[in-house]
Parts: C-alpha cells; sequence; structure tokens
C-alpha cells in the first residue's frame, strides 16, 4: 500500500501539487494582507514611540526605537478612556436587560404557538431590522428631547433597543424552534400553564441561546456610532466607540498613537466574541432564508 | 396523575388560576407575550418613522419643531441642490461597486476558505477581521493608513517601486482628492463587507449536498452548469438576503464617509446620509435633513420586496 502511493507520487505530480499550493497560499495570503493589515497597523502605532512613529525617514512597518506603553497610559490618564468605558459598561447592560425582557417571549410565541397573525408579526420585526440609523435619528433626535435626554448617555439605552430586539428575537427563534415540541407537550399533558412551560421547561434548555443574545446585544450597543454621535456630545457621556474615535481628534492634530491604542482595546474583544458566534451571527442575519 | 396535578394548581390560587386560564388560551398566550416587542417597535420605529414622514413636507428645524406643512418645498428644495445630487450619484456609485467588487472576489475567497487546509479556523479569524471589528473603528484606521503626509500605503507604493510604474514620485492625497477620496471609500466598504460576503457564501455552499455534486461531475456537467444549476438555486436564498443586507446597509451608511473625508473635497464625497446628517443634524434643518434621509427610502422598499418575493418563490420550489 505504502509503496504504491509512493510510486503515484512520481515528481511531476509532486510539482503540480506544490505548484497549486503555492497559488493557493499566494493567493489566500493578499487577502489575508488587505483584511488584517489595518489591525497590524493599529497594533504597530499603538506601541511606537512618538519619535519614531512621526519620522518619514523610519520604515514605518517595523519598530526603530523600544516599544512603548506611552501612548496606552496617555488613554488611560489623559482622556476619559475610563468614562467611557463605564458609560459602555451601564448603557450595555441597559441595553441587555431591556433586550432580553423583550425578545425571550417575543421570540418565544413566535417560534412556537400559533395565533392569527403571527406569522406576519415575525417578518415584520425581522424588517424592522433593515431600518438603518440614518432613517430616523432625526425624529428619534426629537424624542430624545421630549424624554429629557439630550446629550444623555441614557438615550442610547432607549434607542439602542430598535435594532437590537429585531436581530435578538430573530436569532431566538431557531433556538426556540430546535427545542422539541414532545417536551412541551409532556408537561402540558401533566398540567403545566403554558408560561410554566416556557418557564419550567424550554427556557432552561435554551440558555445557550439566551447568552448569545446577551452578547449580540451588548456588542452591538457597544460598536455602535451613528446614534451616539447624534444624541451625546459631552465627552463624560460618551460610549467607547464613540469617544475612541471623536476625543482623540483636538482641533486638526489627531492623537494618533492613542487613538489606535483605544481602537485596538474595543476592537479585540469584539473581534474574539464574533468570532466565537460568527455562524450565530450569520443565522440572526440570514435566518428567514433558511427557515 | 394529571388531572390531580391541574386540579392542585386551580386550588391554591383561584385568582390567579383564572388569569392563567385566560392567558392559557393560545392565542392570548401569542398576543400577551409578543405584545412588548410590537409596542416598542410602535413606539421607537413606526412612530418616529410617521415624524420623519411629516418632516419631509413641513419646515420643522431643531430650534422650532411645530412646524407648517410646507407641501413639496423640501424636494424641490433638496431636488436643486448640487450637492445633494452629487451624493445621490456617490451613493449610487458606492453602493454598486462595493457589492459587485464584494461578490466577485468574495466568491473567490468562499471557495478558498472550503478547502481543507492546516490551521483554517485561525486564517478564517484573520479574513473575517474587517468585519467583527466595529466599522467606525475601521474607518479610521483607514484614514490614518491614507493620512497624507504618514501614509503607510504611499511609503510601500513608492520604496516598493510600484508607484514608479505609473511614473508617480509620490503617492495621492488619498483623502484629500476626490478620486483618490472615492477610491478610497469604496475600498473601506469592500473591505469591511467581503468577510461577510465570503462567509455567507461559504455557509450557502457548504449545504448543498456532496451527492449532487458528485452526480453531476459523473454526468459529466461542467462548472458552469454545476454553478448555475446546482449551485445557485440552493445558495441564492442565502445569498440574497446577505445581498439585501448590506445593499441596505451600504446604501445608508455614513460612517465611513463621516469619519474619512466628512464629504470632502469641496463636498465631493458626500453620501445621502453624510449630507442628511449635516443638513439635519448639524445644521438643524429637520425637513430638509428627513427629505434626504428618506429619499432612497422608496427604491430600498421596493429592492427588499422584490428579494423577498424571489426568496419565498424559490423556497416553495
Amino acid at each position: 500500500m505504502a509503496a504504491r502511493t509512493q510510486a503515484h507520487h512520481s515528481t511531476a505530480y509532486r510539482l503540480r501539487r506544490l505548484r497549486g499550493s503555492v497559488i493557493f497560499w499566494g493567493v489566500l495570503g493578499l487577502y489575508i494582507l488587505f483584511a488584517a493589515f489595518p489591525v497590524y497597523w493599529m497594533f504597530i502605532t499603538t506601541f511606537k514611540q512618538v519619535n519614531d512613529l512621526y519620522n518619514l525617514q523610519n520604515n514605518p512597518l517595523v519598530f526603530h526605537l523600544a516599544p512603548t506603553l506611552d501612548q496606552v497610559r496617555y488613554l488611560f490618564e489623559r482622556t476619559n478612556f475610563v468614562t467611557w468605558v463605564e458609560n459602555t459598561a451601564e448603557v450595555g447592560l441597559a441595553v441587555v436587560v431591556i433586550t432580553v425582557l423583550v425578545c425571550v417571549p417575543a421570540a418565544y410565541v413566535l417560534a412556537r404557538t400559533r395565533f392569527p397573525g403571527g406569522g406576519t408579526l415575525g417578518i415584520g420585526i425581522f424588517l424592522t431590522y433593515l431600518v438603518p440609523p440614518t432613517l430616523l435619528f432625526l425624529p428619534l433626535s426629537q424624542l430624545v428631547v421630549g424624554l429629557g435626554l439630550v446629550n444623555n448617555k441614557w438615550s442610547l439605552a432607549v434607542v439602542y433597543p430598535t435594532f437590537t430586539i429585531p436581530f435578538c428575537t430573530w436569532l431566538l427563534m431557531g433556538f426556540f424552534k430546535n427545542v422539541p415540541r414532545e417536551i412541551t407537550e409532556a408537561a402540558r399533558v401533566d398540567g403545566c400553564s403554558r408560561l410554566g412551560a416556557m418557564f419550567r421547561i424550554v427556557l432552561p434548555v435554551s440558555v445557550p441561546g439566551i447568552m448569545t443574545i446577551v452578547i449580540f446585544a451588548f456588542t452591538l450597543a457597544m460598536q455602535e456610532y451613528v446614534y451616539a454621535l447624534t444624541f451625546v456630545s459631552s465627552s463624560d457621556q460618551k460610549m467607547i466607540t464613540l469617544g475612541v474615535v471623536t476625543d482623540l481628534i483636538r482641533g486638526d492634530v489627531f492623537f494618533w498613537g492613542s487613538l489606535m491604542a483605544g481602537a485596538l482595546i474595543v476592537s479585540i474583544p469584539v473581534a474574539i466574541v464574533y468570532n466565537m458566534f460568527m455562524d450565530s451571527f450569520v443565522r440572526g442575519i440570514t435566518g428567514g432564508a433558511l427557515k | 396523575m394529571a388531572e390531580i396535578a391541574r386540579r392542585r394548581q386551580l386550588g391554591l390560587n383561584a385568582m390567579g388560576g383564572r388569569i392563567g386560564h385566560v392567558l392559557d388560551t393560545e392565542w392570548v398566550f401569542g398576543y400577551v407575550l409578543v405584545a412588548p416587542a410590537i409596542v416598542y417597535i410602535l413606539l421607537l420605529v413606526a412612530y418616529p418613522f410617521a415624524v420623519a414622514l411629516w418632516f419631509t413636507v413641513s419646515n420643522a428645524t431643531v430650534a422650532q419643531p411645530i412646524a407648517e406643512f410646507t407641501g413639496l418645498t423640501n424636494l424641490m428644495g433638496v431636488l436643486n441642490d448640487d450637492i445633494f445630487r452629487r451624493a445621490l450619484l456617490n451613493t449610487v456609485i458606492f453602493t454598486i461597486s462595493s457589492q459587485v467588487l464584494q461578490m466577485f472576489f468574495g466568491t473567490f475567497l468562499a471557495f478558498l476558505l472550503l478547502r481543507r487546509f492546516k490551521g483554517r479556523p485561525f486564517v478564517r479569524a484573520l479574513i473575517m477581521l474587517p468585519f467583527t471589528i466595529p466599522i467606525a473603528i475601521g474607518a479610521m484606521a483607514w484614514t490614518w493608513m491614507l493620512n497624507p503626509t504618514y501614509s503607510v500605503i504611499n511609503w510601500v507604493g513608492v520604496h516598493s517601486g510600484f508607484f514608479g510604474i505609473f511614473g508617480l514620485t509620490e503617492g495621492p492625497n488619498w483623502l484629500g482628492e476626490e478620486i483618490p477620496a472615492m477610491i478610497s471609500i469604496i475600498l473601506v466598504n469592500v473591505w469591511r463587507n467581503l468577510p461577510f460576503t465570503a462567509i455567507v457564501l461559504t455557509a450557502g455552499i457548504s449545504a448543498v449536498p456532496q451527492e449532487i455534486i458528485e452526480a453531476a461531475n459523473l454526468d459529466g456537467a461542467n462548472w458552469w452548469v454545476r454553478w448555475n444549476k446546482i449551485m445557485v438555486p440552493i445558495v441564492a436564498p442565502i445569498l440574497y438576503i446577505a445581498l439585501l443586507f448590506s445593499l441596505v446597509f451600504t446604501s445608508t451608511d455614513m460612517t465611513v464617509v463621516w469619519l474619512m473625508t466628512r464629504g470632502n473635497p469641496v463636498e465631493s464625497t458626500h453620501v445621502i446620509a453624510s449630507y442628511a446628517f449635516q443638513t439635519g443634524v448639524i445644521a438643524g434643518s429637520l425637513g430638509r435633513g428627513a427629505t434626504m434621509s428618506l429619499f432612497l427610502f422608496p427604491v430600498t422598499l421596493v429592492a427588499a420586496f422584490l428579494f423577498l418575493r424571489n426568496i419565498r418563490s424559490r423556497s416553495m420550489d
């Protein structure tokens, strides 16, 4: 067997394979370079000394002076970065709570019960996700005025569920559909109410699904830019993404090192989470086509 | 046994039992539980949308939100605005070119990612980076990479001799000149959306049963037939949804333009969304701004309708 394989792998065959694999990795390498270079560039910029970063004589791709944490320190000590992190945590948590309280029951009945208009409502909620922020920011800004939340981070906690609810409801419906009908039917026969069946039977086995929407609601809120830019202008009310991309520019001066440090700190956790949940994320968006 | 349990439940709490009984009716249960989501969406999406519609036919401003009906004045004003017309053109150019490029390169990338090779999860994570990091952050990273003085892209272009081929001794001022700025914006849109297109295609293609492809191979079907008659019908629904999303979100996005050029040089790179933001939020002209942001809505609506109908008719087969 081994000998036969050996004979089969003639030199010409091996060369052909080698050529194929060189082309494959070459092309894939270009894609990787295109996709990942900006992140490498954030990384380099974050840890370079200012004298190195702004020296046009140097090859910008590598370190010429020892890496430094000065830019990261500047971000933490001389900007409101820590406040932005706190704001993000508070508003993000509020968005998560609202989203879960609204989505779990809605997704449950849309996925598991039959009532007139249920299917239409489900599609209606899905289509709401297609309403972009730039369509609603003007009327919503008046609503924010009416609520007395002008230039207040809590305005975002009110507005963000407009996109987390449709997305998370749709995602969660997929999870609930996968819980076998028989087990709730059995519980119903045993005298369990519909509500009881939901709380005691289906929700406990759907914890992974609920965790997924918790994470998505939080990260979607964390990275939002348009509403944040529209409703919040004081530095101490900003969330992390808006703070990083607006507050490190003073007049015409960009603090690129610290800006990229902030960018890196925002990107890494979001990137890791989205990679872990990529399939769910794609399902959340495309679910309508598959079910 | 079931009867005893039921009686015990009713007996324990007669009042709660009655409410519980009503709630136990399937349609009541359905409506009650879906109600919070519907109410939230009515209050914060449908109602604001109606207000936006009202803005388009009124002279509302931030200073004077209670406005008078002014008919088509806003629409006429917007249509006669040269910057808006340019923004409309740009929106179409950016959206279509990004879609075409990301479809072309995304399909190619999807097939690369479908192969089994060492380190595939890691490669996939790297390729996914643009999609997984916040768009505002990505746009800032590109703004820095395209900086007029410190552009790393220009440095590489000059030092590798690549720009020399075109007779350039230094790189373009990417975000400071009209055409390079437009190229940059398209580039960042493609950078952002390419991974999503590829991953959706990968998911769609993996869903094609291997036996069908093998059967087609045995029948001597060439790659075009395989692609057109087998892949496309199976992949189409998921691909259409992905297309619909990236179409809607690219054509209405203002983040990339706002962060990279703010519509400059001389307001030549605005898209509708960024110009609507400038008019409605910064200048405070709600009527004008809303007219701009809603301008493409009818087109989007028709597109969404056609896409969804196509998907539905395909899944009926």
